[in-house]
């Protein structure tokens, strides 16, 4: 059963896609809307089955761990919320880049590939396999930034596409080493890239060659998550790409290719000393430092999102890197919280392009008297995103921190504290002024009546009802068997 | 490993930075994949590691060299891109690159000292390339380059890759050129040339 649910989850998705490159194109929309609700429900299912520890951890090609329930809830929410959210966007823009045919279509299928390899990655048990699905989606994704088909767009996606499949290039080197240093015991060639093997094999690998492994698997996997100083391509392609792009690409993708990092560090930890959790450090400070300055500056809501995301990325690395019970706590609430604050953050953005168009290069201001759905919108995602208390990043960043004390590393916490501390101040500014602050000059023509704009106010409602459930699990999580769990299918 | 061969491929990729016409860039990568096939042969045992090394020389030597050389047709420049620094510079960057490469890297555990150092001079000329080279192919040509270094670790790798892998990678790469190529296209229609450093506007 649960080996059936585990091939469904992406299949569907899969499946989805060839569906929408055939049907008529006016059931597009509704079709993509019945099929993502599908496909979001049996990923839930498998998370659920994941959670509840009822799943083997290393069922043979497949593990379901703590981790990988946690990211697919993730990624299966996300993606359902930005299938939906896309029709919405369609109908507002063209979508040049999609010249032939039906420029909707070609969308669509691209992001239900995108959702579809997404899905799969926290799944497979090798990492051979996951580079090649990150891979995948890069090209996916790539198609999908630019599919607005202007010149900032093709410059984002262009950006994009060159500079993380270079980086790709070097993690696979990496993986090409530490498939050579891994003795050959196993049933097949491929299993020797298991986690579960890799881990079994770790101790008795020469520490030198692991290390140049896992510094090429890491520092290559950086330029895909966007960590700085390999991060260039970042603020443009998820303020280029359409809304619910931006979503998948923030909330869904750089953590999960993080992910990977992640259960590298887990499964070759008995071979590294140190050096692990330095390289997460540094990463960490070093996006931390990049990031938290733009925060300060007036810029375009998507721009603002996606700088946050650079911020954001680098406290997970922290947590990585501390390494601690506590800090694996935090990351885990932190990797939910920013996916509901940061996706909601750029659903917000689709009714309010549509209504003023300046904002896309203008910074937000005055929402609160001219959008009140918009502005109590962007007023909870900026909010939570900057670790306002009773947003849960502000106890995942707390738990964080508290792990990073626990690991006796005094003055990287320091660091990051006062890096954190000016992020939420930057991003409180930016929240202030775009709901109170001055009004922008009315818009000629005027915009139409906002009759969509429930849907957002349902959205809002339904995305703090989910950030308050995870602000009262920071109270269960540390300690709890989920975290005892977490990396159970690769250690 | 012959000597000879691992001079050719890293000789290819430092000519890669140098060239001024597309067409000689593509055919020069193309002959790359030839050489890395040629040793993939000599390497290979069993029928199935010889069908996919059969596969892949002919994907990197010949199928992906057509759809570029199909790119650059459709892609007319109307003058020389301007824009590209001088090419002495760009050679002593990719020379100094290699330098560091080599001095640098610690030994990988291949089977083969010299297929290591050409291969991460062969990753590093790729990245290079991308970095310093303005048309839209050149950057191709750079991944593709760095991709044929990560090829030949594979090759220097006792016992190869599983095929399932080797299969994946080879899609992979069909995959980014084909997504590239789109992209080429598209710079090509909205700036009338392939010249990425019109790709400048997005800035803080």
């Amino acid at each position: 059963m649960t080996d059936l649910l585990v091939i469904a989850a992406p299949a569907l998705a899969l499946l989805t896609a060839v569906l929408l490159a055939l049907v008529p194109a006016r059931l597009l929309d509704g079709a993509d809307a019945l099929l993502s609700t599908l496909t979001a429900a049996v990923a839930i299912a498998l998370a659920v089955v994941a959670l509840t520890g009822h799943g083997d951890p290393d069922g043979g090609w497949y593990v379901l761990d703590g981790a990988t329930g946690v990211y697919l809830i993730v990624v299966a929410v996300v993606g359902l919320l930005s299938a939906l959210a896309s029709a919405g966007h369609l109908a507002s823009v063209h979508a040049r880049f999609f010249a032939r045919g039906v420029p909707q279509r070609s969308y669509y299928v691209a992001l239900q590939l995108f959702w579809a390899a997404l899905i799969a990655v926290p799944l497979v048990d090798n990492l051979a396999i996951a580079w090649i699905l990150i891979e995948a989606t890069t090209a996916a994704s790539a198609l999908l930034v630019a599919t607005s088909g202007k010149a900032t767009a093709l410059e984002a996606g262009w950006k994009y596409l060159v500079l993380t499949t270079l980086g790709l290039a070097v993690a696979l080197l990496g993986i090409v080493v530490l498939y050579a240093a891994v003795p050959d015991g196993a049933a097949t060639s491929l299993s020797r890239l298991d986690w579960s093997a890799i881990h079994a094999a770790a101790a008795g690998l020469d520490p030198d060659v692991a290390l140049v492994a896992f510094v090429l698997i890491v520092a290559g996997l950086a330029s895909k998550i966007g960590w700085a100083p390999v991060h260039n391509w970042l603020p443009d392609a998820h303020s280029e790409a359409p809304p619910p792009v931006s979503a998948l690409l923030s909330a869904a993708l750089l953590p999960t290719v993080m992910l990977v990092a992640w259960r590298a560090q887990a499964a070759l930890a008995p071979a590294l000393d140190g050096t692990g959790s330095a390289l997460f450090l540094g990463f960490g400070l070093i996006s931390l430092a990049v990031a938290v300055p733009f925060l300060w500056r007036p810029l375009p809501l998507k721009r603002l999102l996606a700088y946050s995301s650079l911020e954001h990325m680098g406290i997970l690395a922290l947590g990585i890197g501390f390494a601690s019970p506590l800090a694996t706590a935090g990351v885990v609430i932190h990797v939910a919280g920013h996916a509901l604050a940061k996706s909601l953050g750029f659903y917000a953005a689709i009714p309010l392009l549509r209504a003023d168009e300046r904002l896309s290069t203008q910074p937000p201001s005055g929402l609160g008297g001219v959008d009140p759905a918009g502005a109590t919108a962007v007023g909870v995602s900026l909010g939570s995103l900057s670790g306002l208390p009773p947003s849960p990043l502000f106890f995942s960043e707390v738990l964080i921190l508290a792990g990073g004390v626990a690991a006796g590393e005094l003055v990287v916490v320091a660091v990051a504290a006062t890096a954190l501390a000016l992020g939420f101040l930057g991003l409180a500014h930016a929240l202030i002024t775009s709901v109170a602050g001055e009004r922008p000059a009315p818009v000629d023509p005027p915009a139409r009546a906002a009759h969509r704009r429930h849907r957002l106010a349902w959205l809002t409602t339904a995305v703090v009802g989910g950030l308050i459930c995870l602000s009262v699990a920071v109270y269960a999580l540390p300690g709890s068997q989920l975290i005892d769990d977490l990396m159970r299918g690769v250690t | 490993m012959s000597q000879p061969a691992l001079w050719a491929l890293v000789v290819l990729g430092l000519a890669e930075v140098v060239v001024r016409r597309r067409s000689v860039g593509v055919a020069l990568v193309a002959l790359q994949g030839l050489i890395l096939g040629g040793l993939a042969l000599d390497e290979v045992h069993g029928t199935g590691g010889l069908a996919v090394a059969t596969a892949i020389l002919v994907v990197r030597a010949v199928a992906l060299p057509l759809l570029l050389g199909r790119a650059i047709g459709r892609t007319r420049e109307p003058r020389r891109i301007a824009s590209e620094r001088l090419a002495l510079g760009r050679f002593v960057a990719a020379v100094l690159a290699i330098v560091l490469a080599v001095a640098l890297v610690p030994p990988l555990g291949l089977t083969d000292r010299a297929a290591e150092h050409a291969a991460v001079a062969l990753v590093l000329l790729g990245i290079v390339i991308a970095a310093l080279r303005r048309p839209v192919v050149f950057q191709v040509i750079g991944f593709l380059v760095a991709e044929n270094g990560v090829y030949l670790a594979t090759l220097a790798v006792d016992g190869g890759l599983p095929a399932v892998i080797e299969i994946g990678l080879l899609a992979d790469l069909v995959l980014a050129v084909a997504v590239a190529g789109v992209f080429g296209a598209r710079i090509h229609e909205r700036f009338g040339t392939s010249d990425t450093s019109l790709l400048e506007r997005l800035r803080d």
